[in-house]
């Protein structure tokens, strides 16, 4: 499958765009020329040799406090992914096997969580609890979980009733083999999809929660944190939100054009796309629908 | 038609009888959209509120905490939660809490023990304004935008506007806000970067306070809809129903109106519905970029002050907006689409 996605244009740009933006967070807090949190008596500067970005408010190195801050907001989304993952799948698999009562409680559970205003739950849940980043990622990975339980469910359901598993089972296949055979493909694609979108969705929670300064301690930089210093000094430095929200923005586009390309290439509908596009030069099929950028059912 | 006005004929009035009962018949389906969707949000409704009661236990937090500092006696401290029923058994605090939040009372602050729905519906004003502006943009713009890109599909409008549509997606609300606030407010010196004046002062100030942070709440929605809206029509342009109406020779606007429109609007209007959460939940960061006091902001405040009565009424004020949004959603969708009512 990553095959087939790197065949893609869209497929490479996103894995170009995400390998960057994971460098920076492996990388960054050692490539950083300052310390991220020392000041200086040069405060609010402009671009230089020796700040690349400027220095901010409290005359701390800009180009610093942003390497220094990529591990936090990037590691925050992975986590929350991963989490969402774990509550999500785990239930939305066992829902089609383990009886009505569990199922009829988990679908109004996700129901619910998905009804919740999300941000306002994040930041409610988060200060309660103590205003940590790893409540600040259960959290927030529990209230994305919807996502991986309907996906889960859907594609489970899908392969539990068809017909070849039925056929394979009446012939005598292990549920291993089917498990490995049916199972592991059909649900595989739906969920990887899931999680790149996820991946989106938690990168701009966890900046909207860091830009609240919940869940982070304050001199500690993200990505959210160094635009919220920004907001006041816009009048002496009109630019300085611009690369932080360029980062953020590129990192959400890099995980929805992944989420696409994988949506694109998996299934029999991927692969006769990949088809066409060896045969025909140019596309001239004038409805290819847009994929949702929203639920994925 | 005919074979109506014959099995009608002992009627004086074949017109006005159907009419009474198609009337009748919308009504009745109303009704039933009403009722299958009371009966999917009762029980969200229920769960919400319990996860949101259960935040007081599982947080741990105590009005002693706030009232006495971190140096009370647990003597002391075993009065004040006595005092706020605190030392119940958690169902029976559940059941009380539950019916008092059904009369519409919230409680009281365990900051300074003022009503909680009062400070709250202060700031709904704010907030309800800002998102109703910030939906009314994005529906109008959304709905615009995914016309026009379906009516023109593959041309160059289509293609810049998806273009557009996308960067718009990746774009969460505090960026918007912030970048709103550099070119608008700092830069041009249009608008005002913060703040709020009430509709009574003056309508035009008033609009042009909120104006910002409606737009930087709407982008969301309006791409959300706009994608939505283009895919829906482009499918339902290729239905046969739309080719045989073309070949009867009707005019592209009736078939646009009463073909495409009315069955393709179905997934924008939805995720509408789905998008309105975010919307409630995007108000807390745009109302601390914009200065904004609306219930955003209180529930941030009550929140990082460790006010549970406080924040958990925020919660159920939201929750109880977005369920009825939905409700309306659920209406508006099954009498555009028939259709959805029927599981098609």
């Amino acid at each position: 499958m990553v095959r087939r996605v790197l065949a893609l244009p869209a497929g490479r740009l996103a894995v170009g765009i995400l390998s960057v933006i994971v460098l920076l967070a492996i990388l960054g807090p050692t490539l950083a020329p300052h310390d991220p949190l020392g000041t200086s008596a040069l405060t609010l500067a402009g671009p230089s040799w020796e700040h690349w970005l400027g220095t901010d408010y409290l005359g701390r190195d800009v180009f610093s406090r942003l390497l220094a801050g990529s591990r936090t907001s990037v590691l925050g989304s992975v986590e929350v992914a991963l989490i969402a993952l774990v509550v999500g799948v785990v239930p939305g698999i066992l829902s089609v096997y383990f009886g009505q009562v569990f199922e009829w409680f988990t679908l109004r559970i996700a129901d619910t969580l998905i009804a919740l205003p999300f941000l306002i739950y994040a930041v409610a849940v988060t200060a309660l609890l103590g205003n940590g980043i790893p409540q600040a990622m259960f959290t927030v990975g529990v209230l994305v979980s919807p996502l991986f339980y309907r996906v889960a469910r859907a594609s489970t359901l899908a392969v539990a009733r068809s017909q070849y598993v039925e056929a394979a089972l009446i012939s005598g296949a292990s549920i291993g083999w089917i498990a490995r055979r049916h199972v592991w493909g059909k649900v595989l694609p739906p969920v990887a999809v899931a999680l790149a979108q996820t991946i989106g969705i938690g990168f701009v929670v966890v900046s909207s929660l860091s830009f609240l300064g919940i869940g982070v301690q304050p001199p500690a930089p993200t990505w959210g944190g160094l635009l919220a210093s920004d907001l006041g000094y816009l009048s002496y430095q009109p630019w300085a939100p611009a690369v932080p929200a360029l980062l953020i923005m590129a990192t959400v586009w890099g995980s929805n054009l992944l989420a696409d390309a994988i949506r694109d290439v998996s299934g029999e509908a991927g692969r006769a796309l990949l088809n066409s596009r060896r045969v025909r030069a140019r596309r001239l099929d004038p409805a290819e629908p847009i994929p949702a950028g929203g639920v994925a059912p | 038609m005919a074979v109506s006005t014959a099995d009608h004929a002992v009627v004086a009035d074949p017109g006005a009888a159907l009419a009474a009962a198609r009337a009748r018949r919308a009504a009745g389906r109303v009704l039933v959209t009403l009722a299958r969707s009371v009966a999917i949000f009762v029980p969200v409704f229920l769960v919400a509120t319990f996860l949101t009661f259960a935040l007081r236990a599982i947080s741990g937090l105590s009005p002693a905490s706030i009232q006495l500092g971190e140096s009370a006696t647990p003597d002391a401290v075993a009065r004040i939660e006595q005092q706020w029923g605190l030392d119940r058994p958690f169902l029976a605090q559940y059941w009380s809490w539950f019916t008092d939040i059904l009369h519409g009372q919230l409680g009281a602050s365990w900051s300074n023990g003022t009503n909680i729905a009062e400070l709250i519906s202060n700031g709904l004003a704010i907030s309800l304004s800002v998102v109703t502006l910030a939906l009314i943009i994005g529906v109008v713009f959304g709905f615009g935008l995914g016309t026009l890109a379906a009516v023109r599909r593959t041309t160059w409008i289509d293609r810049t506007i998806t273009g557009f549509l996308t960067i718009f997606s990746v774009m969460p609300p505090f960026v918007v806000g912030i970048v709103l606030v550099t070119v608008f407010a700092v830069g041009l010196g249009w608008l005002p970067a913060a703040g709020y004046v009430p509709a009574s002062v003056g309508t035009w100030p008033w609009f042009t306070h909120i104006l910002l942070p409606a737009l930087a709440l709407s982008l969301d929605p309006m791409a959300d809809v706009a994608r939505q809206l283009r895919s829906g029509l482009i499918a339902s342009y290729q239905e046969n129903y739309v080719t045989g109406a073309i070949v009867r020779g009707l005019s592209p606007r009736r078939i646009f109106f009463r073909h495409v429109l009315r069955n393709g609007v179905g997934p924008a209007l939805s995720v509408l519905g789905w998008r309105f959460p975010t919307l409630i939940g995007g108000s807390v960061v745009t109302e601390w970029i914009f200065g904004l006091q609306g219930f955003g902001r209180f529930a941030n405040d009550s929140a990082q002050a460790g006010d549970v009565p406080a924040v958990q009424g925020v919660l159920v004020v939201s929750i109880v907006l977005v369920v009825t949004f939905n409700l309306i959603v659920n209406i508006v969708l099954g009498r555009v689409t028939p259709a959805s009512q029927r599981g098609v």
